[in-house]
């Protein structure tokens, strides 16, 4: 028996939601105007909008039954479901409750600290809020409290355990009877009890745990109390039923049941005991910087040596972010961490816990674990209860296993299956559901995996694995990859008879494909299927993904966009189709792209090289291929041929043919001069064609012929584009001058017209103003004016 | 200053170096009133375009060679752009209809149903219709093929088709018999040898008939691949010498080494070995029927007569399931798994 860490805090962090039920139940008493102002609050949670009108319409009957029975079982039992929670948190009448006035007195100091923070509720708030509100209170009357809801709790807890189903439930009415009506009052009592807390079961919903020995006793209480129960139970029911069908028919239609049954308290989280816990605490370090009070400077020594001795904190917990010897909390008096991060597969229960802590926020990670189908089941079974549903333990458990841990697709099952107005629900019905499972796609890697070991149970297995799979062509990819390394023969015969099944695919997929016709689609899984029983084995395998063909893809796009940069850059002269350009031009371009030179000084080479140096220029041209100076890595400058023609036309050994940095230089040069020659000679012979035209067409055709020729080989530019060249400047013949009647004037008066102009330029001294003409301001000005 | 291919390509009918007779025969075909559409067909390397862009000339001049190139945009009716290059003169466009993919039927009728709406602005003297050059006609879509025989009909007044194909066998025979089908076969050898001496008197070379020779034999009957090694040759050592080497295009090679690769040894570890020859292959985009042609001429080198049968029948088989499906490598590998089973049975029971 170790020492629990803290045992009080602990447990009112856990429990809170009893205390609150406590509390509200003296509420609906005693009519405290303190305790109506937290209603705000509970709307403002977006989550318990609908829960608030289902539990109202729900509760009177509770009110009802709680009135007419003194002795409160009945009342009490439902509040021991986990549904009571959402019956009893909201604030609506639970009358009948009157045992716990004197909790009540104590909490009244709790509630008014409640007020000032009314948007904090929940349980979260309570857990925050117990810890510091007992240090200012009565610690007596605390520690009752605690040992009282403790005992309750246990004997709950207990109950409530998944393997004993929700029969179990009946002995606990009793037990919390007890609990509520016989308060210790002596401190002593209390001591005692919080001596016992290491011990204690803490009514962890895992089940994983051992019980107590301590717990025993209350079990075989329990179980004596089972058999004089039953009795009362099954009248229970019935009443049950008779007396709210009206009403969950009519609450059913507004909400699902994922939000009625989701968890209101803490106790009913599903989740893993040690991660809730974590939560809770962590929420609890805010408690100094939110609402200003103390945190337990001593919380973590006792949780960390909690943790060392038992080792099940440590271990059981996944809250990785904490240090043992880190303080929790930094100098501000804020948590260590400040954001917690829930995650977890859909359907755990995240959402809720974070609903459950809400807006304490949020970086500290806890995985929340999925949840055992037992506990689900158990789960399960309390929901149909309440909805009436008579369901087989054993369909509820399959549909628990159905679910895979997804509480919330169960629900939506059940409440389908509620929907179809079947008093009966058998094991059918929930194997013949469509709905509710979890996407059970495999992987491409599962189905891989599948596909090469051998299955011996169902031959069909495999088929139904590939059609989860879904993706016919990555599979048949990872056959293609993987079928040579798993399984072969040396002659080869198993290889040919796979690939024969791939070409088979191939064919009918690319039929398919063609003719948008579908019939055939169901084929081929079958031939994925056929490669299975030729290529499974029973050795292990390791399996490569699939991603050469993409790879390949990805190398044959970048060379094809080489290949389509040179023929679109190709002149007009020399287009050519591009496998022609593909399959015999690029390959040998390179070739003629590496003339030999003696030396890169161009001065110094021979006509022949000169030659063949222009002859290399020119056909970059016409390729559209250019020498790019390109900085390299090492800081240098490299000419670098652009597109890259050398990757198309040769496989890795391409380097051999390139021309040395040098003459790559002298290349780069040579093919800019061409490049500027043939500019220049578009230019020319643009002005020439336009003299030609205008020379009329009446010379022979054999002459333009030539100049066609040659206008064919580099002409680029569009017509449209042609037109705009400037003319070749005429020379001006002297133009008859002529009046506004068109009569011819004579040259003398035109002559004596310009006369100024000619006395101007004739004079010694002539002012021109750059801009414009203007007679106002222009006049002669004789140097003799000046003196 | 230009490539060999392109500086010498002779430019008129009756200046071709071999074909004459076709070519007279074209030559009057010109001169007749009725220009039918034609399909001209023969393999890469053997002059098609050549003669087309002769044939043109001698329709309407030297105008026709007065090209310029230009991107004309379409839209499907899926709604997606798609652009195509064309090359073009004031009497013809040339387009490959093939390089929009799937989508060539939109290509084929739009072009064909824009040029065929304008008329020759002055017909006196001319022809009254242009002239549509579609490439690689056997590589188009079905589709395409059917839209195409209809917007031959239809737009016959206006503009003539000429459509080139390396085989026609996959050309709808619809199309086929719309067309004046002229074959051009690849020239031979010694027609090849001639052209290249014709070449290199030209460019003031003198070529040693032995490399001549040589050159012809390695180029495969393709023209264009002859004057360009004949070029790369010269390139790489002048003056000629007859026995020096005569640079091929890498994707021959390499297939060469593929082909010795699976007949060095027969095992599943080589067999991924020559996957990756394939690919490569494959990426640098050697057709894969090609590559099966390639592989196979090599291969067959190797077999005894009764299994060169048998492995060119499988080559023919699993070559013609390659063009149903998309996926070629499968298809050249489960060759190469076949060849391998076969050749090795064969070694197997020979040794016994």
């Amino acid at each position: 028996m170790s020492d629990y860490p803290d045992p009080e805090e602990e447990y009112e962090l856990m429990y809170a939601d009893d205390l609150e039920l406590l509390r509200e139940m003296d509420d609906d008493n005693d009519t405290n105007p303190v305790r109506k102002k937290t209603n705000p609050a509970k709307r403002s949670l977006d989550f318990s909008g609908p829960i608030a009108a289902k539990s109202s319409s729900l509760i009177p009957n509770n009110a009802t039954d709680n009135n007419q029975n003194p002795n409160n079982s009945l009342s009490l039992s439902q509040s021991l479901q986990p549904l009571e929670d959402l019956l009893t948190q909201e604030n609506t009448s639970n009358g009948g409750e009157d045992i716990l006035t004197q909790i009540n007195e104590n909490l009244s100091n709790k509630r008014t600290a409640e007020d000032l923070f009314g948007d904090i509720n929940d349980i979260d708030f309570d857990n925050l809020e117990l810890p510091s509100k007992r240090q200012k209170t009565d610690e007596e009357n605390d520690m009752d409290l605690i040992n009282k809801i403790l005992e309750g709790r246990k004997i709950r807890q207990m109950l409530a355990e998944p393997s004993k189903g929700y029969i179990d439930k009946k002995p606990n009415f009793d037990v919390k009877d007890n609990l509520t009506r016989n308060i210790p009052r002596s401190p002593k009592a209390a001591v005692a009890s919080s001596n016992k807390f290491p011990g204690r079961e803490y009514g962890y919903p895992a089940t994983d745990r051992s019980p107590e020995p301590r717990l025993l006793s209350s079990r075989e209480h329990r179980e004596q109390l089972e058999a004089k129960n039953q009795q009362k139970e099954s009248n229970e029911l019935v009443q049950e039923t008779t007396t709210n069908d009206s009403e969950t028919t009519d609450s059913e239609m507004s909400d699902l049941w994922v939000e009625r049954y989701r968890p209101k308290s803490y106790i009913d989280l599903l989740s893993e005991e040690p991660v809730n816990r974590a939560l809770l605490h962590w929420l609890h370090l805010w408690d100094k910087a939110v609402f200003k009070k103390d945190v337990k400077t001593k919380e973590p020594q006792h949780r960390n040596t909690f943790s060392k001795r038992t080792g099940q904190f440590q271990l059981s917990n996944k809250w990785k972010g904490k240090k043992e010897n880190e303080p929790e909390v930094d100098e501000d008096g804020r948590p260590h961490h400040k954001v917690a991060l829930l995650c977890g597969p859909p359907g755990v229960g995240k959402t809720t816990l974070a609903h459950l802590l809400a807006r304490l926020a949020v970086s500290l990670i806890v995985t929340v674990g999925s949840i055992t189908s037992a506990r689900l089941a158990a789960r399960l079974s309390i929901v149909a209860k309440c909805e009436k549903l008579r369901i087989n333990p054993r369909v509820l458990s399959a549909l628990a296993a159905r679910a895979q841990g997804d509480i919330r697709a169960a629900l939506h099952v059940l409440s389908f299956l509620k929907a179809r107005a079947k008093a009966q629900v058998n094991i059918e019905d929930v194997e013949n559901a469509s709905i509710g499972t979890k996407d059970n796609a495999k992987s491409i890697m599962q189905a891989l995996q599948a596909l090469f070991t051998v299955t011996d149970t169902d031959p069909n297995a495999i088929l139904k694995t590939i059609q989860a799979a879904g993706e016919y062509d990555r599979l048949i990819d990872g056959i293609f990859e993987n079928y040579l390394t798993v399984r072969s023969d040396s002659r080869l015969l198993i290889a040919s008879e796979t690939m024969s099944w791939l070409r088979l695919y191939d064919t009918i997929n690319s039929w398919i494909l063609r003719h948008q016709n579908y019939s055939l689609y169901s084929m081929l899984p079958i031939c994925v299927a056929r490669c299975h029983s030729i290529l499974a084995t029973r050795q292990p395998v390791k399996l490569r993904f699939p991603i050469q063909g993409q790879e390949m893809f990805r190398k044959k796009t970048e060379l094809d966009s080489i290949v389509w940069s040179v023929w679109r850059g190709s002149t007009a002269s020399v287009a050519t189709t591009r496998s022609a350009l593909r399959l015999d031009i690029l390959p040998l371009l390179p070739y003629l792209l590496s003339p030999v030179l003696r030396s890169a000084n161009i001065q110094l080479c021979s006509e022949t090289e000169r030659k063949s140096l222009a002859t290399c220029a020119g056909a970059m041209c016409d390729y559209g291929l250019q020498y790019i100076q390109q900085r390299t890595p090492e800081g240098l400058y490299a000419f670098v041929l652009e597109p890259d023609v050398y990757k198309v036309a040769f496989f890795g050994n391409e380097d051999c043919v390139r021309p040395p940095p040098a003459v790559r230089q002298a290349i780069a040069r040579e093919q800019q001069l061409e490049v500027i020659r043939r500019n220049d000679e578009m230019m020319s012979r643009m002005s020439s064609r336009s003299k030609s035209s205008q020379a009329a067409t009446s010379k022979p055709k054999l002459d333009t012929k030539d100049t066609a020729a040659r206008e064919v080989k580099e002409m680029r530019i569009p017509n449209h584009l042609q037109r705009l060249q400037p003319k070749a400047v005429q020379k001006i013949t002297p133009q008859v001058q002529k009046d506004f009647f068109g009569r011819i004037v004579p040259v003398a008066q035109v002559q004596k017209q310009d006369a100024v102009s000619d006395v101007i330029s004739s004079s010694s001294v002539f002012y021109q103003y750059r801009e414009g003409f203007n007679n106002a301001v222009r006049r002669n000005v004789r140097m003799r004016d000046l003196f | 200053m230009s490539l060999w291919v392109d500086k010498h390509r002779p430019k008129d009918l009756m200046k071709l170096d071999y074909h004459k007779d076709q070519a007279t025969r074209l030559k009057s075909l010109v001169q007749q009133s009725d220009f039918p559409h034609l399909l001209v067909y023969g393999p890469s390397g053997a002059g098609k375009k050549t003669r087309i862009m002769c044939l043109l000339r001698e329709l309407y001049g030297s105008g026709a060679e007065r090209l310029r190139q230009e991107t004309m945009h379409f839209t499907t009716p899926s709604n997606k752009k798609i652009e195509i290059m064309t090359v073009s003169s004031n009497y013809h466009i040339e387009v490959n209809p093939t390089d929009v993919g799937i989508h060539d039927r939109v290509v084929i009728m739009d072009l064909v149903k824009n040029v065929a709406q304008t008329h020759q602005i002055d017909s006196s003297g001319q022809r009254e219709f242009k002239v549509v050059i579609l490439n690689e006609v056997d590589d188009l879509t079905k589709d395409a093929q059917h839209a195409l025989r209809r917007t031959m009909e239809k737009y016959v007044t206006t503009c003539r088709l000429i459509l080139i194909a390396n085989s026609i066998s996959r050309v709808i025979p619809a199309i086929r018999s719309r067309c004046l089908t002229i074959r051009v076969p690849a020239p031979t050898e010694t027609e090849i040898t001639n052209v290249l001496q014709a070449v290199c008197k030209k460019e003031g070379l003198s070529l040693p008939s032995e490399l001549g020779a040589r050159i012809a034999k390695c180029a495969d009957r393709n023209l264009r691949r002859a004057l360009l090694m004949c070029e790369a040759c010269k390139a790489q050592q002048y003056p000629f010498t007859s026995d020096q080497k005569v640079p091929e295009p890498d994707w021959q090679t390499f297939i060469r080494s593929t082909a010795a690769l699976i007949l060095s040894e027969q095992s599943p570890k080589k067999l991924g070995e020559v996957r990756q020859k394939l690919y490569e292959l494959i990426i640098h985009g050697v057709p894969p029927d090609m590559i099966f042609a390639g592989l196979l001429r090599e291969l067959v080198q190797n077999c005894d007569m009764v299994m060169k049968c048998q492995v060119a029948s499988y080559a023919a088989q699993y070559e013609h399931r390659m063009r149903l499906g998309n996926k070629p490598i499968f298809h050249i590998e489960a060759f190469v798994a076949k060849f391998m089973a076969i050749y090795k049975k064969f070694v197997e029971e020979s040794l016994m």
